[in-house]
């Protein structure tokens, strides 16, 4: 029961098997829109799709009990199948090492075989095959001194990188495990010139709380001349519990702030509040009189003097140098801005005028808020090592040829002449392998003949 | 005149040209397969490098271009460069085999998809020429790198799709003794060579791909917030990866036949095409350009 169990978990069927399902279900969840709220779901696919979809878990394939199963399952898969091969690596590398007749017992269908008569005594014959194939792992010369068995290994060490693969995948899992547990991943707005020390997990939208204040000090969209955004920069300030202010960094994507083992992200940036435009009241019959209104596109505000209702209006389509907006006041009647040059200024006074009161275009106001990804991304280092001993395990397993040879030979002629068996097994069926040990063991012959 | 101008400055022009050689070199490798005459063979494979070398001229140009234009990241980001430098790498995997293999009867495949790549680049209204400012999201150092490792391996997969075509072909003659091998198959190498090279490609091409999908993670964790969000492009990398595994495992150690990893070779191909393309084309994510109207910038 035991050994079907290990031969079942270990079997590169089942390696397959998973590969297939890991992927179709990955697949699944790149066409489905993933983690979005119940409502939107029903309105998206209708009340009946909802429910199949949702009883099948694609809604959240990645977080489901049988992605979870298929990851588990591939992770005893790969320790169980390398944990049966290694023993016999262990030995191909360190030995004790097939002898010659243990091999060819064998009757491996891929092993190639070729015997010579060569022309020199065993001593001679084993310093040409030396240079062909380099120092011998083993040089066994029986008790009658008839027979010599060699055996040459290249690279057999690099036996061992596909296990370090495997193990490096096994690394990269547990670094994904260990920063699921202890870190976090969570977003937040927040308005130019307010703060907050809470952010929503992005799995669950459920609120943490930090351990510092951040505070958006500014936020600005940079432009390329063509219009093309070239930057979301973000100023921000981290505040600790005493209210200091411990540094003020400007963001963007690409580059942002850690402080504490926390890394604040440019994710987001939008208007929690339509642009206004900043239009100062002045009465001209009394120069105290001042009042700032920041005016949104069609809304009535008061001016202030004398029961004056205005809104701020943008023209369709403003002729050339006209200046593309007016105030129209509550009576219906409109009243255009006019540039004045003042004398010292470089720009002009945009205003205009309605009986004693003077109306001041004074420029635009954003009201934004920026987007910030707050995370906090523990033992991500063991996923980086994993990764990078993967990078190496796989340029080893893959890029350099290991080779295994075994020869045989035996005296003949009172040593003068002997027999050479020449004996290889690849680890892959390849042409070229075959080609190569062809064109070696001609090479061997003719120096011998 | 303008156009032509500023054709001339970003290099693209010189791409155009270089889709003319390409042509010639495909219509020669089609006539070899017919007459199997070598000179021919020689001279698309002339024309090939030809081709090769006058994008990379233009490639230089190109990077020079953008970095006057004050654009420090490489023209790599966009449909158009991404398509161009796609056929490039095409080009250069075939260029190798042909040096180091006997490989003349993939040229044909091989400048033929080539073609169809950048004929796509200079012609689709999907892919325009004119360089544009990297969004916020690409201003990255990681973005050259991880670029160029994702499409060496994309080239290697291509080859490996090329060298299944011809896997099949070949083996199917070979199996089926009673009927005659014409010339065509005369000029294949043995089944058992385009076997082995097949794997050897899609081994080069698996370690690069994993090369590229590390350093994305190691950029989408310094830049992004975490280094895996499931983004659909991501997540077709990793279906790509787990096809190439799936390929390597099946053939080491369950041996299976050449027939079957060479139809993995060319299904394997139609997820990497699915990956490059048809997730910026069909679903929308993190890899897709954010415009400045919207709220998300990544």
């Amino acid at each position: 029961m035991l050994s079907k169990l290990n031969k079942f978990f270990s079997s590169t069927k089942l390696a397959i098997f998973i590969f297939i399902t890991i992927g179709s279900v990955s697949m699944i969840g790149t066409f489905i829109d993933q983690g979005n709220t119940m409502s939107r779901y029903k309105i998206i696919y209708g009340a009946k799709v909802f429910s199949v979809l949702y009883w099948l878990g694609f809604l959240n394939v990645y977080d489901s009990w049988y992605f979870i199963l298929l990851a588990a399952l591939l992770i005893i898969n790969l320790i169980m199948a390398s944990v049966n091969i290694f023993p016999r690596t262990l030995k191909s590398v360190f030995g004790p090492y097939p002898s010659f007749k243990e091999i060819t017992d064998k009757k491996n269908p891929k092993a190639v075989y070729k015997s010579f008569e060569s022309g020199k005594g065993i001593k001679e014959t084993i310093s040409v095959l030396n240079k062909r194939l380099g120092a011998p792992v083993i040089n066994k010369t029986d008790k009658s001194s008839r027979e010599t068995e060699l055996y040459y290994s290249k690279n057999s060490i690099l036996r061992f990188s596909p296990y370090i693969a495997h193990l490096s995948i096994i690394i990269i899992v547990i670094g994904i495990l260990l920063n699921a547990k202890y870190g976090f991943r969570s977003y937040t707005n927040i308005k130019v010139n307010e703060r907050t020390n809470i952010s929503y997990l992005l799995k669950n939208n459920k609120p943490i709380k930090l351990p510092f204040v951040i505070r958006l000090d500014k936020y600005e969209t940079e432009y390329y001349h063509d219009g093309i955004t070239k930057a979301y920069v973000s100023t921000i300030s981290i505040i600790n519990k005493e209210h200091i202010n411990l540094l003020t960094k400007d963001i963007k994507v690409n580059h942002p702030l850690t402080y504490d083992g926390i890394t604040v992200y440019q994710a987001s940036y939008g208007h929690y509040k339509p642009t206004a435009a900043k239009i100062l009241i002045l009465n001209l019959k009394n120069s105290k009189y001042k009042k700032v209104v920041y005016a949104q596109f069609g809304k009535f505000y008061d001016a202030g003097i004398g029961n004056v209702k205005f809104k701020f209006v943008p023209y369709k389509n403003p002729k050339r140098g006209e200046i593309p907006f007016f105030i129209e006041l509550g009576n219906k009647r409109i009243l255009n801005f006019i540039p004045l040059s003042i004398k010292n200024y470089r720009t002009p006074l945009i205003l205009t005028k309605y009986d004693d009161m003077a109306f001041l275009y004074e420029g635009v106001k954003n009201y934004y808020y920026s987007g910030f990804e707050i995370t906090k991304n523990s033992y991500v280092g063991v996923i980086w090592i994993g990764s990078v001993i993967l990078i190496i395990s796989l340029f080893f397993s893959f890029f350099f040829n290991q080779r295994e040879v075994w020869v045989r030979l035996m005296n003949l002629k009172d040593g003068k002449k002997s027999k050479v068996e020449i004996l290889a097994v690849p680890k892959k069926k390849f042409e070229s392998f075959y080609r190569n040990f062809n064109k070696k063991t001609d090479l061997i012959k003719k120096a011998l003949i | 005149m303008i156009s032509a101008n500023m054709s001339i400055l970003d290099g693209s022009l010189y791409f155009t040209i270089s889709l003319l050689f390409l042509i010639l070199s495909f219509l020669g490798y089609s006539i070899f397969l017919f007459t199997g005459n070598k000179k021919i063979s020689k001279i698309s494979f002339f024309a090939l490098i030809l081709t090769f070398s006058i994008q990379t001229f233009a490639f230089i140009i190109r990077w020079i271009y953008a970095y006057k234009i004050g654009i420090d990241t490489p023209p790599l980001v966009d449909l158009y460069d991404s398509l161009v430098f796609f056929s490039y790498v095409i080009m250069f995997g075939f260029i190798l085999l042909r040096i180091f293999y006997d490989f003349d009867a993939l040229g044909f495949i091989i400048t033929a998809a080539a073609v169809v790549v950048l004929s796509f680049a200079s012609f689709s209204p999907l892919a325009t020429s004119a360089i544009e400012p990297t969004i916020p999201a690409l201003q990255s150092y990681w973005l050259l790198y991880h670029i160029i490792s994702l499409f060496v391996s994309y080239g290697a997969f291509a080859a490996a799709f090329g060298l299944g075509i011809l896997y099949l072909i070949k083996n199917r003659k070979e199996t089926d003794k009673a009927k005659k091998q014409g010339r065509f198959f005369s000029l294949l190498p043995p089944s058992a060579v385009i076997e082995e090279t097949i794997y050897k490609v899609v081994v080069f091409g698996l370690f690069f791909l994993t090369v590229g999908v590390v350093i994305g993670a190691a950029w989408a964790d310094s830049a992004w917030g975490g280094f895996w969000s499931w983004d659909p492009k991501e997540t077709w990398s990793l279906i790509t990866w787990l096809t190439y595994v799936l390929f390597i495992h099946a053939k080491i150690t369950k041996g299976w036949s050449g027939k079957k990893m060479a139809w993995i070779a060319i299904i394997g191909f139609a997820v990497v095409i699915f990956c490059y393309l048809g997730v910026d084309l069909i679903i929308p994510g993190l890899h897709s350009y954010a415009t400045p109207g919207s709220t998300s910038v990544l």
